[in-house]
């Protein structure tokens, strides 16, 4: 397209283009919406934690930090969404891709990756952390897409147990490989942005990475916990709406056309093991990313919060509350469950400490029976987030199966993202009216 | 007689397989004591109609009614209980547990579990040597004694069998024939087959199915292959 | 380089034919087969009848280890002679047995239930969350009764007889009492399973359930009904085998021992195949002998401590690829 010059149709272009422009936003109003919360969340909560209530809402509002941990492992559910609930096939060993994408980092970083020295940009890493955990799965994927239901589950699961016993094991990674490996806050912060041009990049990292001081001149201090949070948040961003494309678009639709009825996609003439295939190692692709900023960020890995089945089942619980097939719902999802974590913490800012200390010596000591209001504290409530969380899971299961964004689109009718402006334009052409 | 209520009644039954509407409204009836067929091509819903007598695939509309109760929506294993025996297509056999076990499974709970088996035995005695042996292991022909001789050791009085001689070769088909005709003569039975000589011999009266729904019904002695319409509905 | 690796596969092979070498291996891979059908049998009946991959069972055996242990600390005192300890014992195993088998049966009734007709995978995720609950309250529990979650319970550890604790030798092979003893009881509750299974009405309803649950409920029985009772035995069973852990010094009663049992049931039940028993106890066999011949080989001749687990899973994977029905198993693989 040549560029529009000042001729008799310079209206009608304009018309067109803004006819586009307005489209595209229409289509993702919700999207810019979702974006434009996230973007908002660490000016609000430093905002809020000044107000009167601050201790109240840094009790009940998880922290920026929390909520950087919230985006990666968002996009680690999404990934696992994007495989077991758009085609149906459980994928019980994710945490291997994860793992393998996470480790590659502290690896690389301590030089112990042959043909990778510790200055690789961190933005080739992640691409690299990609394309490694898309080499595993079309290997897992190659043998286990012969069977399916519980048995795709369990081979899964066999071979990210293989990985996570050899990992737990395997003096390369360091001294003692079961507490894993770590890079230090010696070396420099991974930067996200564009590599070589250093005021194009940031680096992440809660000891490391940078920070700014008062960007908008209004008291709001951007540590290294904000700007790791916006340069995760844009690389996971870019994530989703890719995963997003690939879903609307015809490949996509034969992914949900597996999980309804995979008889009837391979008798219509699709090749269903290779779309399988490909499928996982899509989602591969971004579970390996995800693990890359989780040990961007934290500089440390271990076996437990990588290649763990325990953290395969942290994008299962966000995939149900947030809703199975529904690509977004998983973040939204571990959202929740972070922010159960997150007040139930043992931590400062949990809910427990804070009702130590709000509570007077009286009422913590009183109680029935020689249970005091504290020991009940201390027993149901400090630290318990597996508790609830398992109960809210188990009631999810049972009467939100659809989870909170599947049961929205139930409600609505379609997407979310395409039903919720038409329902707010008919509002207002309702009222005008 | 007129005030005795059919054995089995069906009015305006739609079932479904999945998505796909498979019986559109099918009414038939079966007096007590009285062998009935039905007919048709394959696909038409001929299993799918025993299979929502049964309550496996219940019907979404219409009502099933066993000696004049409504049994629609009923568990399977209550329907079952009301005697009601199904010999399936393909037999169904519990391929891993002994041909005596096979039946011992099928007797009611408090009844006499052996003499009831060898009754069952007595009535197929080739089966007495292989009591011991794995179902799976036997051969076709064997197999579908087993399943008939399953219906037998309950207290069934209403059978609802599926295509019988399926897979079967000629020799065998006539034992099982033999073998029905003798079982028929005490109890009410739904046959579908594919055989329709063998079909309308077996029977008093049948109903020809098509497309989901009962298109003639007449009597099987005066049925032939060469009447218009069954010829219409049967060839493919 | 090649040399070397085919020296020593020789040296491996001339130690591992030492007579006392083959039977140290044989005693330990016996034992360890016979805890690993008591952790198993349990999943197999409930995953062969019903489909359903229980996640909580490894729970149910680590709450198992904490009910036995707390039964024979609070009726063993150091003036208990050993036949009595090893009564109280068998009591142990009763309550839990008991304990955990209505337990099982009022789980399934109130949660399991309601979402047999959906896809299989709600099932998995529902135990998946009684996981976290359950082992949430044990950790409550434990930690309100003073003890440490993640470590074993020394003083259950502690109630066992002398005479298990002591070594004893075979065939010129030391080996401990409780090992001998852990052999025994697989034994005789493999047979008891089996006779369940052969013998009794139910069983047969059982067995014909796991093989064809329409043409089961066709002939009058309600299979929903031996669901329940298959997921209350089952459980129990899971306690049961917790009971025994709970003396062994290689596992001990500890919260992670939920996770540990579980991903060893989940070896044992696919390898021996969907709804067979005899898979089963043949599995826990071959996992049991895996488990010990690779710990021979870790203890002297290869330097990597994660061996004996991680080719445990490496033959659950093999199995999946070259048989994916298991050994025995009966039911199709495939669809949903």
């Amino acid at each position: 397209m040549s560029e529009p010059t000042e001729t008799s149709d310079a209206p009608a272009v304009t018309d067109r283009r803004g006819a586009y422009v307005r489209r595209v936003l229409a289509d993702h109003a919700v999207h810019a919406a979702v974006v434009v919360a996230f973007a908002l969340y660490p000016i609000v909560y430093t905002v809020l934690g000044q107000t009167p209530l601050g201790s109240e809402f840094e009790v009940f509002l998880p922290r920026v930090h929390a909520m950087v941990a919230v985006l990666y492992i968002g996009l680690f559910a999404m990934s696992f969404d994007f495989i077991s609930g758009y085609t149906g096939y459980l994928s019980f060993g994710h945490a291997l891709f994860y793992g393998s994408g996470a480790y590659l980092v502290v690896l690389t970083a301590t030089d112990k990756v042959p043909l990778l020295g510790p200055d690789t940009p961190f933005m080739l890493l992640i691409l690299v952390a990609g394309l490694v955990a898309v080499a595993l799965a079309l290997a897992v994927g190659a043998v286990s897409f012969r069977l399916s239901g519980v048995y795709f589950a369990m081979i899964t699961l066999g071979f990210a147990e293989v990985a996570h016993v050899f990992i737990r094991n395997w003096d390369h990674v360091g001294s003692n490989p079961r507490d894993g490996a770590s890079i230090g806050a010696a070396g420099d912060a991974f930067a996200v942005g564009v590599p070589g041009i250093d005021a194009l990049q940031v680096g992440i990292g809660r000891l490391v990475g940078d920070e700014f001081g008062d960007v908008f001149g209004i008291g709001v201090e951007f540590g290294t916990a904000e700007v790791s949070y916006y340069a995760i948040g844009a690389v996971v961003l870019v994530c989703y709406l890719l995963m997003q494309r690939i879903i609307h678009s015809p490949f996509g639709r034969v992914m949900i056309a597996i999980r309804e009825n995979e008889e009837r996609a391979r008798a219509v003439g699709y090749d269903v093991f290779r779309f399988k295939l490909a499928a996982f190692a899509i989602s591969g692709f971004f579970a390996g990313v995800a693990g890359a900023l989780f040990a961007g960020y934290r500089r440390t890995v271990a076996p437990g919060n990588t290649f763990d089945l325990f953290f395969t089942a942290e994008a299962l619980l966000a995939a149900i509350v947030g809703g199975f097939g529904t690509l977004a719902g998983p973040l939204f999802g571990y959202l929740f469950n972070a922010s159960v974590e997150g007040v139930l913490s043992t931590e400062p800012h949990g809910i427990a400490r804070y009702l130590r200390d709000v509570l007077s010596e009286s009422t913590l000591s009183a109680g029935a029976g020689g249970v005091t209001v504290a020991d009940v504290i201390n027993v149901l409530v400090d630290g318990r987030a597996d508790l609830y969380l398992g109960i809210v899971f188990i009631l999810f299961v049972l009467y939100v199966p659809r989870g909170i964004l599947g049961t929205l689109r139930d409600r609505l009718g379609g997407h979310v993202a395409d039903r919720l402006p038409e329902r707010v334009r008919s509002r207002f052409r309702g009222r005008n009216e | 007689m007129s005030g005795d209520p059919p054995a089995l009644e069906l009015d305006g039954v739609h079932s479904y397989y999945g998505e796909s509407h498979v019986l559109r409204g099918v009414d038939l009836s079966v007096e007590t004591g009285e062998n009935v067929a039905l007919v048709g091509r394959n696909g038409v819903g001929k299993t799918t109609t025993l299979r929502s007598i049964l309550g496996l695939t219940p019907p979404r509309e219409g009502t099933v009614r066993i000696d004049g109760e409504d049994v629609t929506g009923e568990p399977t294993h209550e329907i079952a209980r009301r005697g009601v025996g199904w010999v399936p297509e393909e037999r169904r056999m519990f391929k891993h547990l002994s041909v005596e076990e096979n039946l011992r499974v099928a007797t009611p709970p408090g009844s006499d579990v052996s003499k009831r088996v060898q009754e069952a035995l007595d009535a197929f005695p080739a089966l007495r040597d292989h009591v011991d042996r794995e179902a799976g292991d036997l051969s076709g022909g064997q197999q579908q004694m087993v399943a008939i001789a399953r219906v037998l050791v309950g207290d069934n009085d209403l059978l609802l069998v599926d295509e019988p001689s399926e897979g079967l070769a000629p020799l065998i088909v006539e034992e099982v024939v033999d073998a029905l005709g003798t079982l028929a003569e005490d109890v009410t039975l739904l046959l579908v087959e594919q055989n329709f000589p063998m079909a309308m011999d077996l029977t008093d009266r049948f109903y020809l199915l098509d497309q989901g729904k009962v298109v003639e019904t007449g009597d099987s002695n005066a049925a032939s292959r060469d009447d218009e319409t069954i010829r219409r509905y049967l060839s493919a | 380089m090649t040399d070397a690796a085919v020296l020593s596969v020789v040296d491996v092979l001339v130690d591992l034919l030492e007579p006392t070498t083959l039977v140290r291996i044989l005693l330990d891979a016996l034992s360890k087969s016979a805890l690993y059908v008591l952790i198993a049998s349990g999943l197999s009946l409930i995953f062969g009848l019903m489909g359903v991959l229980n996640f909580a069972h490894g729970s149910l055996t680590m709450l198992g280890a904490y009910l036995g242990g707390a039964v024979m600390v609070a009726l063993v005192s150091g003036s208990t002679s050993e036949p009595v300890q090893l009564l109280l014992f068998f009591v142990a195993i009763a309550a839990t047995f008991a304990a955990l088998t209505l337990l099982g049966g009022a789980v399934e009734m109130t949660l399991i239930r309601p979402i047999y007709d959906r896809e299989p995978l709600f099932q998995i995720l529902l135990t998946f969350g009684l996981v976290l609950v359950l082992d949430e309250l044990a950790r409550i529990a434990v930690e309100l009764y003073g003890l440490q979650p993640r470590s074993d319970w020394q003083a259950a550890l502690g109630t066992a007889p002398g005479f298990l604790s002591s070594r004893y030798t075979v065939a010129g092979v030391t080996t401990r009492g409780l090992y001998l003893f852990e052999v025994l009881i697989g034994a005789l509750v493999v047979a008891a399973i089996w006779a369940f299974l052969t013998r009794t009405r139910y069983g047969l309803y059982i067995r014909s359930g796991s093989e064809d649950s329409e043409m089961t409920r066709a002939l009058g029985i309600d299979v929903r009904r031996t669901f329940t009772v298959v997921f209350g035995l089952g459980s129990g069973l899971a306690g049961l085998a917790g009971v025994v852990l709970m003396w062994d010094p290689r596992f001990g009663a500890s919260v992670p021992l939920s996770v540990e049992t579980l991903l060893v049931a989940f070896v044992v039940v696919i390898i021996g195949g969907l709804g067979s028993f005899r898979g089963t106890v043949v599995a826990a066999g071959v996992v049991g002998l895996t488990d010990a011949l690779m710990t021979w080989l870790f203890i002297n001749h290869v330097d990597f401590a994660g061996l004996p687990e991680m080719v445990t899973f490496l033959v659950l994977v093999a199995v999946l690829i070259v048989r994916p029905q298991g050994l025995y198993g009966i039911a199709e693989v495939g669809g949903h």
